[in-house]
Order: C-alpha cells, then structure tokens, then sequence
C-alpha cells in the first residue's frame, strides 16, 4: 500500500524531465493514499467504500516565473506531455524573483523512512474486508433508547485510511513521512413524544487500531447520550455571561488566530494580527506551542509541504505572537526569514486562571464550571464566522447553562458576537483535557464577559 | 458537442468493456449498477500586488463504480481506465451484495442490446474549450478587473479611504463526463465553467475593511469573460466599502428581518433545502421528514430547485447518475410536494428521481444535493415591504450559513445590511450571525416581493462533498429571527 520502488522512480523522472525541459528548479510531490470505510445505518450494512488516490504535485520555477500542477494521470508518456505543457504555461505567467526553492540547510534530512514520526501501524497491512467489517459492527452495539424518547435512526461509520507522501526537489531534498489512521463516527437521531428531532454524534481516532480498539465500544453510546442531553431544549436569556467551550468544539476559536498568522494575509493586509509580531495582544493565559516533533501525537511531522524541517516551538506564548507562519514566498513579500507554512499539533496549554490553585494537569470541565460558576456551557457551534481583516465574529451556538457550577439544561438558538483579540483576552481559563484522537490540542476553555443573543 | 465516440475515446474504453465492468460489478448479487468515467481540468491564475505572477493547471482522470443491493451501496474508483484496473474497482464496489445478503430488488438489471446516444439537454452550450486557451489569453481580464476596481476606488467620495491590495483570481474547469449503468442507460456531457473573483483591502484611521465579489457560470469562455463581468465584479468590489468604515453591530436579538433578492437566497439553501434533501428524509432524520402534502408556509409561495438555468452555475444536463437535469417544485402554493431524489430515495418512496443526485467527482458515490434552488417571484413591491417594518434589520450581503438537519436550527452569517427603522433604511450594519428554525422561518415568511434575483457568486455546497449550487430569491419579510448583536 506504500509508496513502491517503481513509483518512486516516476517521481524522479517527472523531477528529471521538469528540467530537461527548461525548468531551473522543481519541486516534485508523490502522495499515494488509500482510504476504506463500512458505514452502518440502523444495525445493517449500507456502504462499502474503497478509496484508492495517486497523485503528482509539481511547483516548477522556469525563467524566474513560478506555477504549480497537478495530475492523477500517471502513466510515463501522460506525465511527460504533461511536464512538457506545464513548463510552457509557466513561461506564460510574469516573473517573480521572490519565488525559489527554501534554503537546503533548512530542510528536514532526518523523514527518510517515513515512519520516523511514529504514526504507522504495520497492523494495517493485515486487515481484510471481514476485519473492517467486524469492526464496523462493533461500532454499533445495541443501545437503548432514552426514556421518553425513540431512536430516529443511528449511522457509524468506521473507516482506516494510509498516506504515504514523497516530496523531492532540484536542491537534493528527499523527504518521506508516512500515517496511518483508524476513526470510528457515530451519529444518533432522537424523536421526543412530541416529534422533536435532537442529533448527537461522537468519535474516535487513532493512528493505531490497537488504540482505536480499546476506544470503540464507548463511541456509541456517548453520541445518545450527548443526544439525549438535549432533549428539551429551550432558548436562554441574552447579555454578557461567562462562556465556557468544550473540548470537543473549541478548537473552532482557534483557527481565526491561526488565520490571522499566515505571512500571506498578514503581507495582504487581510490579517487583524498585522503589526502584532512580539506584541502582548491576548490574556497572560494564552500559550500555544507547535509540537510537529513529538512522536507519535497526531499531526506530527518532520517536513511541511516546502520540505522545511519542523521545530517545536511557541506560536503564542504569555497571550504574546511569537510567530507568524512564514513559507519561503510570504517571508519574502515581507522581507523577513522563514518559519513554517503553517502549524502542525498545535497545543494551547492549560491555565488555571489568576489566584486559581488548580493543579495544571487536572483542569478539566468540571473544574472550570465550579470555578466559573454562572454561564453559559457552548457543546456545538452552528455557522457564523469570523471577519479574518477585522477580527470581529458572530457564532451561533447552542449547549446548557450551568449555574453554582452545575449543568442546569439545554439551549439553543443562540448566538454569540464579540471580537477575537477581545475574546482571547478574556481568557479564564484553559483546560487539560484536550481530546488526544486530534490533531490540535484544544482543551475546553472559558471566557469572560461575552456578548449572547437570543 | 461532442459525440459518443469522443467520449469513448476520451477515456479508452469500447461499449464492450462498458458492458463488461457492469457485469463484473453486478456478479456478487447486487440490484443495480452504475459507472461515471471523469476527465476533469482546472485552470487558476492569481494577479496579486499588480502581477500575475501565480498560476496552477490540475488533471483529475477516473472512473466512479457503484452498486446498489436495495438501498444499500457499494463504491470504489480507480484512477486509471485499464481494465485491470477497472475490473478490481468493480469487484470492490460488489463486496456490498456479498456483505449484505442480496438486496430489496428495487432495480431491474436489464443491459440494453446496444447503447443509444440520449441527447444531452443544452443548458451549457460549449462553442469553445476552456482547455484551448492560455494564459495569455486571460491575462487581460485580470488585468482589466484590477484596473477598474482601482480606478472606482480612486472616485470613492471619502478622502480618508485608501486602497491597500487587490487580489483577481480567474479559474475555470471542464469535465467530460460518461455514465452507464445496468439500466443500458448511456449518457454523456462536458460540463464547462469559469469563475472571478476580485477582493479588495481598504484602510482608514489605521482601520482596515475587507471587500470582494465573485461570479460563476457554466460558461466557456467566449461568453463568460465579458465587458459587464469586469464591470459587475470591479463595481461590487468597491460598492459599500463607505458603509463598511461606518458599521457597526445592531443590538442583538429576536426581530424582523427583510432578506434582500438575490444572495438571501441562502435563507432557503440552508433552512429547507438541506432538510428537503431526501436521504436525511428516508432516514428519518430531516425536520420535514414525513411532511410531504403539508402546508409548510403561505398560499403563494413556491420554492423550487432547478438544473434548466441556462448558463447557471447549478445548470445540470444530467445529474451524476445520468437522470435528465429538471426543475423541481419543493414547495408549490405553500404546500411541501417533493424531496430532491437521487435514485435510492425516489425508489424507497416509489417516485421517479429528480435529477438530484449529484458529487464532487468520481471519487464520491452521488447523494440528493440542490442545484439552483430559489424562491419564485410574489406580487409585493419590494419597498413596501421595507416600509411595513418599524424596527428590524435588512440584509443583502453574506458569506456562510448551516443547519442542524433534525432539530431544523439553521444560520447565515451577513456580511452587510442595514437598520431598518420606521419603515426605512439608516445606519450600516456588518459581521453579524443570524439564527433560526426551518420550519418556523419558512411560516413566518409574510412578503414576498415581485423582484426575485438569482446570486450569480461562486456558491458552492458542502454536504459531505463540495459541489457548485446557486440560490436566489425576491426580497421576503421574515417575522422573526434571532440576530447576533453586541
């Protein structure tokens, strides 16, 4: 299922023939995935898939001007016409000088094998159909439903997938980084007596089924419960309350930061952080690392797409920028150096909040609702955005109040509208909860003095 | 257009093997079998800071195989059109019979002795390929558009406002498609379209604002780059950019809302279009599930969903899985008549399918998803609706919306509008979220107005997968909605 010999030496030719034909650098990347999901619905078998993907990548510098291709087609003579057309569309496009190939000594040389950040699981190669089968039904054991209610329909889907990525370039880069991932959905639909509809889903992920394994039973019956909490949902008064996020949503007010870090919309003017580099703009209790290096956490990587060598480090440390994500191009239009495309495991880490003397690694949602007390809890966002020049949002979300630092009930039909710099400078606390099956390590948090609609 | 033999030949396969990848996939028992053969280009050219100095050229080339045991599905691909190749994702896609002991019989195999030309509906005509152009050919429109969009940003009236960037983005695609299935049915088309956008960055007192406008049409290029396409992307981009400075945020809260024509068409996208889907219906999971014959909002109002928009970005000669494109009422008169129907859900409601199903690419089976869904024209005159509000808030521009498909809760997120207050317009208002029900919001609508427009943006749905969709409607009161606020 890896990347074979023979396609590696695809990859070498394309990179070969880019500069027999005129280009002065290329940079070539092979990605070969194959993905399998057996979706349940209601108990019974509804769909089998079987993902297979191959793909060339190609950026490819010709007389100073700069483009990037694609193909699936990968038989030898398609991929020549096609490095052959695309080296003459180049030619087409006006020069750039701030377009090159990063630095060779900033790049990664020790992604050699592919499994060096530990995210492959050779247990993989071993499953059958029946295997994934069996899995898939174990994800949907019998569940009862909730007093007062009847279960609509149940769906499950459990799905295993490979990705196997090969970049090289014209300055001697060869970097290989390889995963595997095993993920388990569950999604319940409820009817009251009164035909109302409530919808609770829940999930769990791994690069290893072994992990996955131990997790899967549970799935299910977290999504009706979290449905059957629902139940009942009536509207909250507005105002300006404490907010608490979950862990399993929060991430969501995270991406405006990182948005707002890329050195192409900081350079475009299109960025509320614009001029904030080294700047105090967010509460003391904001901390964000990128943690691409740490072995075996979902997400983590020797090389970003450029092939530049991850680090660990701070994006956000004591609410202050650290860093913008800088590839060779941005960094350019700015005038700076490099740092990295973008984050990889972004973890924001836990924060207990002024006079607070919880211990740093049991902050966790009950915690933060006793020391909140009073609020609004947000389980689930629904639409809104955020203006990435402005910073200003407006969410809707709906979850429970909780009062003496209790959840009370269920509510909808909210919606909450406020500032990003106001927002994170409002910052309570931040758990240490963070969900491990993801990618970014968010922990539920809570905010002050947020502005609710209803 | 293309004859059956350019697509055959497009993609290397005779009416025989065809046949072949039928029977292979049927072989494990299933009731139906389906194959969608995909050759598909991208362009894109970036002018940024003045130069197009970034562009990219993408090939997406397979073939989708499905099959059907009842309502139960089976899908896999294959990126190549050997046979061998072909032949493996057939017998993958067949697990499914073998893994779902048979099916309900819903579909009759009956391969047809030979495979007729069905003739494609026209609602794209293609004079010309986007795949015979070059760069050069569309650097002037990029150029064209920036140029004007500064030139309407040098006439802004406010001294104080300065443009600080401008983006042009120009991409098109164009995919030959060719679909068999065991029905003998063959069916074939090359989809074009070409889309622009333009985005500008402004500054004053230090402030920044953000202003853009896009267009998309199932167009080749001939007629799609056009005097009134620069004109109408390069005056939107700076239209309003005064009102932007001068927004603010209304006080939030439940109120009326009068949702302008044209892009307030998300209103029915995301509040009953998604719920009238008929996968989450036969599921029982959809708000309106059940509710077919229903009053569902006034005598007057229909909602349609529609693949016969000439030129429209939601224009379908077919769906994905070879059912002719078609106009479809939702609501007819007040009264909820139809889902949107792929072939399981017309076959589990024993109804004919609606054209509606549709995917990203032959990488994903097909599901019910809209096309150009709108609202057709009421009879009020859309100032008289304004007039009637005394406090409320009307909004006309928008980036995003959702919703919840069983609880019915839905959102859209307004990029602009304005207070309304005592049956007038007054202060500008921005980046607000608005909340509501479905069910609720489509009773509550009280107007509509004889103005109906269709959004021509570059809308695109992501249920699952991505795929281009339109909206429109006439400008509508809504009793009530909850509008996000400080």
């Amino acid at each position: 299922m890896r990347i074979n010999p023979e396609e590696i030496r695809l990859a070498e030719h394309c990179l070969a023939q880019a500069l027999a034909q005129g280009a002065s650098a290329a940079r070539i990347s092979l990605s070969k995935s194959v993905t399998d999901s057996f979706a349940l619905l209601d108990g019974e078998l509804d769909k089998v898939t079987r993902c297979t993907d191959r793909s060339i990548f190609m950026h490819l510098y010709v007389d100073g001007r700069y483009g990037t291709y694609s193909t699936d087609r990968l038989e030898k003579e398609e991929l020549d016409s096609f490095v052959r057309q695309t080296v003459a569309a180049t030619r087409l496009l006006a020069p750039d000088p701030l377009r090159s190939l990063p630095d060779p000594s900033r790049c990664a040389k020790d992604a050699v094998t592919g499994l060096e950040s530990g995210l492959y699981d050779p247990e993989y190669e071993t499953l059958e159909p029946q295997n994934r089968l069996e899995l898939a039904m174990a994800s949907q054991p019998r569940v009862d439903a909730p007093q007062g209610c009847r279960i609509a329909s149940i769906e499950s889907e459990y799905s295993d997938n490979i990705d196997d990525n090969l970049i090289l370039d014209s300055n001697g880069l060869r970097a290989r980084h390889t995963e595997t991932s095993f993920s388990v959905c569950c999604e319940v639909t409820l009817e009251d007596s009164q035909g109302r509809k409530y919808s609770g889903y829940w999930w769990e992920a791994s690069a290893f089924l072994g992990k996955l394994r131990e997790l899967l039973p549970d799935c299910l019956p977290t999504a009706v419960e979290r449905a059957a909490a629902q139940v009942g949902q009536g509207k909250a008064r507005g105002g300006r309350r404490t907010m608490v996020v979950d862990r399993t949503v929060s991430s969501r007010l995270v991406a405006p930061l990182f948005s707002a870090l890329y050195g192409m919309a900081v350079q475009q003017k299109s960025s509320f952080l614009e001029g904030c580099l080294g700047e105090k703009v967010f509460s003391e209790g904001l901390t964000i690392m990128d943690l691409p290096r740490e072995r075996g956490m979902n997400g983590a990587r020797l090389f970003d797409t450029e092939g530049v060598a991850t680090l660990n480090r701070p994006v956000i440390e004591k609410g202050r920028v650290g860093m913008y994500f800088l590839d060779n191009y941005s960094a350019g239009k700015l005038g700076t150096e490099p740092t990295i495309e973008g984050p990889s495991v972004p973890v924001l880490m836990p924060y207990a909040g002024e006079g607070c003397n919880i211990p740093g690694n049991e902050i966790n949602l009950p915690r933060i609702l006793k020391e909140c007390r009073n609020g609004i809890l947000v389980t689930g966002f629904n639409g809104g955005n955020c203006n990435g020049t402005t910073g200003d949002f407006s969410y809707g979300v709906e979850g429970f109040t909780f009062s003496r630092g209790k959840i009370r009930r269920p509510v909808h039909g909210l919606v909450v509208t406020g500032n990003m710099k106001d927002l994170w400078s409002s910052l309570l606390m931040a758990g240490s909860d963070a969900r491990k099956c993801s990618r970014w390590q968010i922990p539920t948090l809570a905010f002050g003095d947020v502005s609710f609609s209803s | 257009m293309n004859t059956k033999q350019y697509y055959l030949d497009t993609f290397r396969v005779s009416e025989e093997n065809l046949k072949q990848l039928i029977a292979t996939a049927l072989s494990g028992g299933g009731d139906y079998a389906d194959l969608y053969f995909e050759y598909s280009t991208f362009n894109e050219l970036v002018l940024r800071d003045s130069e197009v100095s970034s562009g990219g050229f993408h090939v997406d080339y397979g073939v989708g195989i499905r099959v059907l045991c009842g309502e139960k599905t089976g899908y896999a691909y294959s990126e190549t059109t050997a046979m061998a190749d072909m032949t493996a994702a057939a017998k993958a896609a067949a697990a499914i019979a073998a893994a779902s002991r048979g099916g309900a019989g819903a579909y009759c195999a009956a391969p047809a002795a030979g495979l007729p030309s069905r003739p494609a509906a026209g609602f794209y005509p293609v004079t010309e390929s986007w795949r015979s152009l070059t760069a050069d050919r569309l650097l002037p429109t990029l150029k064209t558009i920036e140029a004007q969009v500064r030139d309407r940003a040098a006439e802004i009236p406010d001294p104080g406002i300065s443009l600080e960037k401008v983006v042009v983005r120009l991409s098109s695609s164009e995919s030959d498609i060719l679909m068999y299935n065991s029905l003998g049915e063959l069916s074939y088309d090359t989809r074009p379209m070409g889309s622009a956008m333009a985005s500008a960055i402004f500054s004053k007192d230090g402030r920044t604002e953000q202003k853009g406008a896009s267009r998309s049409f199932r167009k080749g290029p001939s007629t799609f780059m056009s005097e009134s396409l620069i004109g109408e992307i390069s005056r939107e981009t700076v239209r309003g950019i005064e009102d932007c400075f001068a927004a603010s945020r209304p006080k939030g809260g439940k109120m009326p809302v009068v949702m302008g024509c044209g892009a307030s068409g998300i209103l029915l996208h995301e509040a009953m279009g998604h719920a009238f889907e008929a996968d989450f219906n036969r599921k029982g999971q959809s708000v309106f599930s059940g509710r077919i014959g229903e009053r569902v909002c006034r005598k007057g109002i229909s909602i349609v969903d529609d693949a016969t928009v000439v030129g429209n970005r939601g224009a379908c000669n077919w769906d994905d899985e070879g059912v002719p494109g078609q106009k479809t009422y939702m609501v007819r008169d007040g009264i909820l008549e139809s889902y949107l129907h792929d072939r399981i859900s017309a076959a589990h409601y024993g109804v004919a399918p609606t054209g509606n199903g549709r995917r990203e690419s032959f990488r994903y089976n097909p599901i019910p998803r809209m096309r150009a869904t709108y609202m057709e024209s009421g009879d009020a005159d859309p100032s008289d609706i304004i007039a009637g509000v005394r406090k409320g808030i009307y909004v006309d521009e928008f980036r995003n919306g959702q919703v919840k498909i069983g609880e019915g809760d839905f959102t859209f997120y307004v990029k602009s509008g304005k207070l309304i207050e005592n049956g007038r317009l007054t202060a500008p208002i921005k980046d607000i979220n608005i909340i509501g029900n479905g069910p609720e919001a489509l009773a509550d609508i009280l107007a509509a107005g004889n103005d109906l427009k269709l959004d021509n943006g570059t809308w695109t749905c992501g249920k699952d997968q991505s795929v281009p969709v339109c909206c429109g409607i006439p400008t509508v009161l809504v009793r009530s909605l909850t509008v996000g606020g400080d």
